[in-house]
């Protein structure tokens, strides 16, 4: 099994986390095109990479983000989702 | 006792015990601590098994569990390994596999066809005539399979344990023992693990003898018992490696999930039989098989043995032997090995064939001689006893689980592991090291290095204590021009098997292995897959780098379902209002991870009961628990905007104090939960979501505040929160009492929410519709729920109040055209072809789905409508799922239908294609049975079109504050 | 004893044809390649070569045949899908399965068993109601049953389910069977080989050429071959192909678990899927029980074993079987699945000219195995779509127009 380390509770089995999916950035809704829209809801690159991802923490209810290679399994870098998401705007 | 020798000084039996069992139908006795193969043999019982394809005779090879001919049927169980399950007084044991008895086994006949039948022999044949296949698959079925299952045994369940350790090491042998100290000596907490009852590994069987050992085996031993930090665990073995240092492990008392930081791989190498003619007799095993019965269990492998071997553990085999006064007749080495215990071999006037090749075994029913040649010389030995001492194989399943690589040594004729990850470390055997003085010396390394991981320490570089010798036969494989030379003992795979399957094209190991079924039985290919790889890399003149082997997948022994599965977990959330359904013996449903009353049984049949429910609720008033309906309370700066963004409607301008319907749609535009949305204030919202959505929509709503970086909090309600809705002309009547809120029409109107005590307790209203009746929503705090709800039973029997369950809402909202999400809607179902187009603002800036809705609007092409059925008779009743046909084609499916008591007609909601949506559309539906029955569409709502039963005495439309 | 062994008895076995050819050596140019050597592949490869006549085809395999998905799946084969482009789709697959033995002269163990769809709640006896309903119009074998039926089919299965969530029926669909996977692919190599197909496994395609939009060939590790068609093949693999064309599609990979427990005697006859305890059963020819459940929770592009899947799946399984308590677990191992939206396939051309896609197969491609190659052996040698896999396309997404299957498949077999 997995572990993840949590920036503030440690080693946890990754078994206590929901995945949330890719983090996307959604066009916006005023502009985006009909095809654009449907790219972000429907087609994606599926092949291996480290993405970005949403996990969220059942136990204590909070959302992270992490990175984590769809190969390897490897979790480079988990932070609390608010947190990151400020950073990636 | 034929073969029990004298007590040997390491024994595990207690010779003050005797246990006493049958196999067979005939009684065995053995001592405590015998396991039952020790117990057959010592009483010279050789065959233990038949085996898999032939149903030759098998007497005992690894005596390790590495192979499984003594596999037996216990009276409560399948496929018992004799050679490492204790002997218990009591026990009925059988052979499995054997058509009639193990002693007269029919199924011997298969032997004596065995020439029509060459590997892969069932792919071609049996398959035509076509229906002749089942006949022949049921023998074949008949044929192939081990133990026997009884249906009727009982479940059984064994908890489950978790760990936590710094450092495991896997096996408890010289290395293992001596990594767990050097580990424990950094200060770390270390597990040592060993699937044997007591830990020393080989020193206590291959060593027994040599005084030298006595002061390693009593220094280890006796440290790994004294260190308060390394815990033991044995009789044990790790099932799998499961990645981030996450062992299975299978103990008699059930499974630990031990969680490390660093992995110390100890678990040594299996032997492997040499693959000659007639190398299944029993009297034909490994030489450690024949040093374990011996050193273990006091039990003479033969009375005169004749040694077959390429290393110097097969002449320290010999040695031990002639030590426990048994004849050893001759060592046939295949080689020219050197070494101390050659030499001592040698001086115990033990006559050794240097260069020697086997021809075959020879016996009847089990061993009788051995014929082999040195130069052009044929020789023959009689013997009952021939053991193997020709070579090594990883245990490494730890490894190959971890994802380590192994490479080919060719000093060594072993395969080690060549890269290891991170955390994993390997030691002993297994890294090739042989002489017990470097085993402990790598043990201690790795343990050392082990420990220095885990505590952020750089390690030293390791010493090389790989053995400078072969301790394997390159190729101990002696082919014969009449066969029988078994390769795979569990599935009777001789070696013009393998060559049939590679001159067929399957000459990839994986190929080989699929085609042949080499190592596909129980054990895994222990004792097989290395002689596999051997022959394989031969015959296609590669290298065994080259021919590479097949993964090591969990399990590393077949490990029990009970063990696996654990204690049951499973836990049912249960209302507030739960024990007052039990008293009234409700019928309850599963919803979500709720229960639910389904009905209240008050009338003879269920039909009938929920007929008096609905009544209740139509004439003078119901009420119904909607506890597990999911509530969230939203609160701050944003939450209008929030609520705005998640549902389709707009939300943000509702009035505080106002209620509204909230439906939600993914990205893709698919309706996915509805719910009432209340605004308490400017900044507070409360919703409620479907019962089985409360977490999923907790969870999105939260994802899409960070997302949205909105100021606002969401908090999940569900479990604290209490709910009731009190229906029916009469429950004004019935609130007033309890409450001294003002419920006028004027001061309470329909789709308002006032907080306010009922019973001396806060709760909040909500004048909901659902079930078409002036009804009032009661949310309270889960522990006042059931007070509430007593003083409304109570104050209620004045106007016959039932309780109303989940199928009666059904229908009740059913009347009132009010869809229920997941029923009505399926996978793709969007709002307009939910026919709520009035559900959707499309002129909001933003909402979540939205650009999918707007294309979706253009493209709708089915639509749910109403219909009554136009029979009435009971045979012509649809059920929920049957389909509407229209000349010959699929148009639609009725999502709801119920028998309307109120209305006295059959109503039902269909998804249809929208040509078919119009008023008076007659729609033919075909009924489960085949036959068809008309409908008619109808406008919804069935039950009280104009809405005013929800709110008497008032005529102004809309939401009111 | 049948005829056709008599003939072992004096000859030897080595002396039979190769299924697969030795190593050759890659021609210069093929007018097909396909990528991936599994049942798909080489089922298109043999359909391309027996119906249309195109034989200068190249199967190229990065493993060796039927190692991906092939020879990972449960073997389930059934038709009892949801959609009317499944039922049709996969009927069509069935009838193909049904004769395979006799078209390869290889048994390839296709045993039919009955197949039941077991219901513990009221909604899934809507959706098996759904399914069976849509079968029977499609003239399909299905039928919901009640627990009775059920009992007297598989009488030592626990209808309680531990008293946790009884069972209220199933829908039973009589054709489902289990074949022999592995004897699958073999037999339509042996078959495409037969016809001039090349089939070059170790042979890894590391990008796919293009000239004006249009295929001219695929750059493999032992160098480039050039190809007027390519057709990717390689459900679980799938983006790793697409994103050498910077093609973008729905698919994303997750593992799929499966475990057996040792043999055992015959005593199951049927199989056995519980949606609601994601679990599905059936027992080998060889006598272990095949089980397996639902895909796992995250992306991931990998055959790892997980404890927690085989904690999860024998707790379960012994709500319905409580006697397997005393069986055990044997070998536990994971595929890798192409997920779509809808899980429904994506079939068919491609923006770029002569690149074609069969993929997306979640976890239900083995037992489309035969009449995916046929409908893309025919949309290849045609250029068009076959009628059976239009509703399959990529680009329907972009039109909203998702397949309904996911309804019915929260455990996919």
């Amino acid at each position: 099994m997995k572990f993840v380390t949590c920036p503030s509770l440690g080693r946890r089995a990754l078994s206590e986390f929901t995945y949330g999916g890719r983090l996307e950035k959604e066009p916006d809704q005023e502009s985006v095109s009909e095809k654009a829209w449907t790219d972000y809801v429907f087609y994606r690159n599926g092949a291996p990479q480290t993405l970005k991802e949403w996990w969220y923490h059942r136990p204590t209810g909070i959302w992270f983000l992490f990175e984590r290679n769809t190969l390897t399994d490897r979790i480079t870098q988990v932070e609390f989702a608010n947190r990151g998401i400020e950073n990636e705007a | 006792m034929k073969l029990r020798l004298a007590p040997q000084p390491l024994e595990w039996i207690d010779r003050k015990s005797s246990v006493s069992f049958t196999f067979e139908g005939q009684t065995v006795s053995g001592f405590k601590g015998d396991v039952i193969s020790s117990a057959l043999w010592a009483q010279g019982r050789k065959v233990v098994g038949r085996s898999f394809k032939y149903h030759r005779r098998r007497g005992l090879l690894s005596f390790a569990n590495h192979d499984i001919n003594a596999l037996l049927q216990a009276e409560d169980r399948p496929n018992v390994r004799a050679d490492v399950v204790q002997a218990e007084d009591g026990m009925s044991l059988t052979a499995v596999n054997t058509f009639g008895s193990l002693a007269s086994d029919k199924g011997a006949l298969v032997e004596w066809i065995g020439k029509f039948l060459p590997v892969g022999f069932y792919y071609r044949a049996f398959y035509s005539p076509k229906f002749l296949f089942p006949k022949w698959e049921r023998l074949i079925r008949e044929m192939a399979g081990l133990g026997k299952v009884n249906t009727d045994w009982s479940e059984e369940r064994k908890p489950k344990r978790y760990l936590h350790c710094d450092v495991v090491v896997i096996g408890a042998g010289p290395s293992g023992m001596a990594a767990a100290i050097a580990a424990a000596k950094q200060g770390v907490d270390v597990c040592l693990i060993d699937e044997n009852p007591y830990i020393g590994g080989s020193l206590d069987y291959q060593y027994v003898n040599e005084d030298s050992q006595q002061l390693n085996r009593k220094y280890l031993k006796e440290t790994v018992e004294s260190m308060p930090n390394i815990q033991v665990i044995t009789s044990s073995y790790v099932a799998g490696y499961y990645g981030d240092h996450w062992l299975g492990i299978n103990t008699p008392d059930g499974l630990i999930k031990l969680s490390a930081q660093a992995v110390v791989v100890a678990s040594g190498v299996f032997e492997q039989p040499a693959v000659f003619r007639n190398n299944d007799l029993p009297g034909v095993m490994n030489a450690s098989a024949a040093q374990r019965l011996m050193a273990r269990y006091a039990v003479a492998p033969c009375k005169e043995a004749v040694i077959l071997t390429a290393n110097p553990e097969g002449y320290r085999a010999a040695l031990d032997l002639h030590k426990n006064g048994l004849v050893v007749k001759a060592i046939l080495d295949t080689g020219k090995t050197a070494g101390e215990s050659v030499v001592q071999a040698k001086s115990a006037g033990i006559p050794v064939f240097e260069n020697a090749v086997l021809v075959e075994a020879t016996g009847r029913k089990q061993l009788q001689g051995v014929t082999f040649e040195v130069g052009r010389l044929q020789h023959h030995l009689s013997c009952d006893g021939l053991l193997m001492s020709v070579g090594w194989a990883p245990a490494g399943a730890p490894l190959y689980q971890a994802g380590a690589k192994f490479g080919y040594n060719y000093t060594l004729e072993q395969l080690l592991p060549v890269e290891l990850p991170e955390g994993v470390f390997a030691c002993g055997r297994i890294n090739g090291v042989f002489e017990i003085e470097d085993r402990i010396k790598d043990g201690e390394q790795a343990g050392t290095a082990a420990a220095q991981t885990v505590l952020g320490k750089e390690a030293l570089a390791p010493v090389d204590y790989t053995a400078k010798s072969a301790h394997s036969d390159p190729y101990p494989i002696w082919p014969h021009p009449k066969g029988k030379e078994f390769v795979d003992f569990d599935e009777d795979i001789q070696i013009k098997d393998l060559k049939g399957a590679i001159a067929q094209g399957f000459d990839n190991i994986e190929l080989m292995k699929r085609f042949s079924t080499i190592g596909m039985g129980p054990s895994q290919g222990k004792h097989s897959n290395m002689n596999g790889i051997r022959i394989l890399a031969k015959l296609t003149g590669k290298t065994i780098d080259q021919t590479g082997s097949t993964t090591a997948r969990p399990m590393f022994h077949p490990t029990p379902v009970s063990h696996l599965a654990g204690m049951r977990f499973r836990p049912e959330r249960l209302t507030p209002l739960h024990s007052f359904h039990q008293q009234r013996n409700a019928c309850f449903m599963e919803a979500g991870s709720w229960l639910r009353p389904e009905y209240y049984p008050t009338a003879e049949t269920r039909e009938a009961s929920i007929a008096e429910e609905v009544s209740a609720v139509r004439n003078s008033v119901g009420l119904i628990d909607v506890s597990t309906l999911g509530k969230l309370e939203v609160f701050g700066r944003d939450a209008g905007e929030l609520m705005d963004r998640l549902y389709t409607m707009r939300m943000s301008n509702m009035n505080v104090g106002a209620s509204r319907y909230a439906l939600m749609v993914d990205e893709t535009g698919v309706v996915i939960d509805d719910g009432v949305a209340v605004r308490y204030s400017e900044e507070h919202f409360y919703v409620t979501t479907t019962t089985s959505t409360s977490d999923s929509a907790y969870r999105l709503i939260q994802k899409k505040v960070i997302e949205w970086g909105l100021k606002v909090t969401v908090l999940n309600r569900t479990g604290q929160i209490g709910a009731m809705n009190l229906a029916g002309p009469n429950s004004r009547k019935i609130l007033a009492q309890l409450t001294d809120l003002d419920l006028s029409n004027d001061a309470f109107p329909y789709l308002a929410m006032r907080r306010a005590q009922v019973c001396g307790v806060e709760a909040t209203l909500i004048r909901v519709g659902f079930v078409g009746e002036l009804g009032y929503e009661i949310h309270t705090d889960s522990q006042s729920a059931l007070k509430i709800w007593a003083s409304i039973m109570e104050v209620g029997s004045e106007y016959g109040i039932k309780p109303f369950g989940v199928e009666a809402q059904r229908l009740l909202r059913l009347e009132k055209g009010h869809i229920i999400v997941g029923q009505d809607t399926d996978g793709l179902t969007n709002p307009f072809e939910a026919n709520m187009p009035w559900s959707v603002h499309l002129k909001k800036p933003y909402f979540l789905g939205k650009p999918s809705l707007m294309k979706l609007k253009t493209l709708q092409n089915r639509t749910l409508v109403g219909f009554e059925l136009l029979s009435k008779a009971h045979k012509d009743m649809p059920l929920e799922s049957n389909l509407l046909i229209e000349n010959g084609a699929m148009i639609g499916r009725v999502t709801s239908i119920g028998r309307s008591a109120t209305l006295n007609k059959v109503i039902g909601l269909a998804m249809v294609e929208t040509a078919f949506s119009e008023e008076n559309q007659v729609l033919k539906i075909k009924l489960t049975d085949g036959r068809f029955v008309d409908a008619k569409v109808i406008k919804t709502p069935f039950y009280d079109p104009q809405g005013l039963l929800q709110k008497p005495d008032e005529s102004n439309e809309g939401e009111a504050a | 004893m049948p005829l056709r062994l008599l003939k072992y008895a004096w000859k030897k076995s080595e002396d039979e044809p190769r299924f697969f050819p030795d190593e050759t050596p890659l021609k210069k140019a093929y007018d097909v390649v396909i990528i991936g050597g599994g049942g798909h592949g080489m089922a298109c490869a043999y359909y391309l070569a027996k119906e249309h006549g195109i034989t200068n085809v190249a199967v190229l395999e990065q493993g060796y045949i039927g190692g991906g998905n092939t020879g990972r799946n449960t073997t389930i084969v059934r038709s009892n899908y949801l959609t009317s482009e499944g039922v049709k789709f996969y009927d069509e697959s069935l009838k193909l399965f049904e004769d395979l033995s006799d078209d390869f002269d290889l048994n390839i163990f296709y045993s039919t068993r009955g197949h039941f769809t077991l219901a513990h709640t009221d909604s899934a006896m809507r959706t098996m109601r759904w399914r069976a309903e849509v079968n029977k119009h499609h003239g399909i074998d299905s039928e919901v049953v009640d627990v009775e039926t059920i009992q007297k089919e598989v009488p030592y299965m626990d209808m309680s389910c531990n008293g946790q969530h009884p069972v209220m029926g199933a829908l039973y669909h009589a054709p489902g069977s289990v074949a022999r996977h592995d004897a699958v692919a073999w037999g339509y190599a042996r078959g495409a080989q037969q016809r001039g197909v090349e089939i070059h496994q170790k042979t890894r395609v590391t990008d796919i050429k293009t000239k004006g939009g249009k295929v001219v060939g695929v750059e493999t590790d032992r160098g480039f071959v050039e190809a007027k068609k390519v057709i990717s093949m390689v459900a679980g693999s799938t983006p790793r192909i697409t994103e050498m064309l910077e093609i973008e599609t729905p698919i994303e990979i997750f593992p799929l678990q499966a475990c057996v427990t040792e043999p055992v005697k015959p005593f199951m006859d049927t199989i056995v899927v519980s949606g609601s305890l994601h679990v599905y059963v059936s027992q080998s020819s060889r006598g272990e029980l095949v089980m397996g459940a639902s895909v796992d929770p995250a992306e991931l592009h990998s055959t790892r074993s997980t404890l927690d899947f085989v904690e999860g799946l024998t707790d379960q399984m012994m709500d319905l079987f409580p006697f397997t308590s005393r069986l055990k677990i044997m070998r536990q191992w994971a595929g890798m699945s192409d997920i779509t939206p809808d899980f429904a396939p994506i079939m068919g051309k491609t923006d770029v000219e002569g690149f074609y896609l069969d993929a997306g197969w979640g976890t239900w491609g083995f037992k489309a195995t035969p009449v995916s190659g046929k409908t893309m052996a025919y949309t290849v040698a045609n250029d068009t779509p076959h009628e059976l896999i239009k509703p399959f396309s990529l680009s329907r997404y972009a039109d909203f127009k998702l397949v309904g299957e996911k309804g019915a498949a929260s455990v996919g077999h």
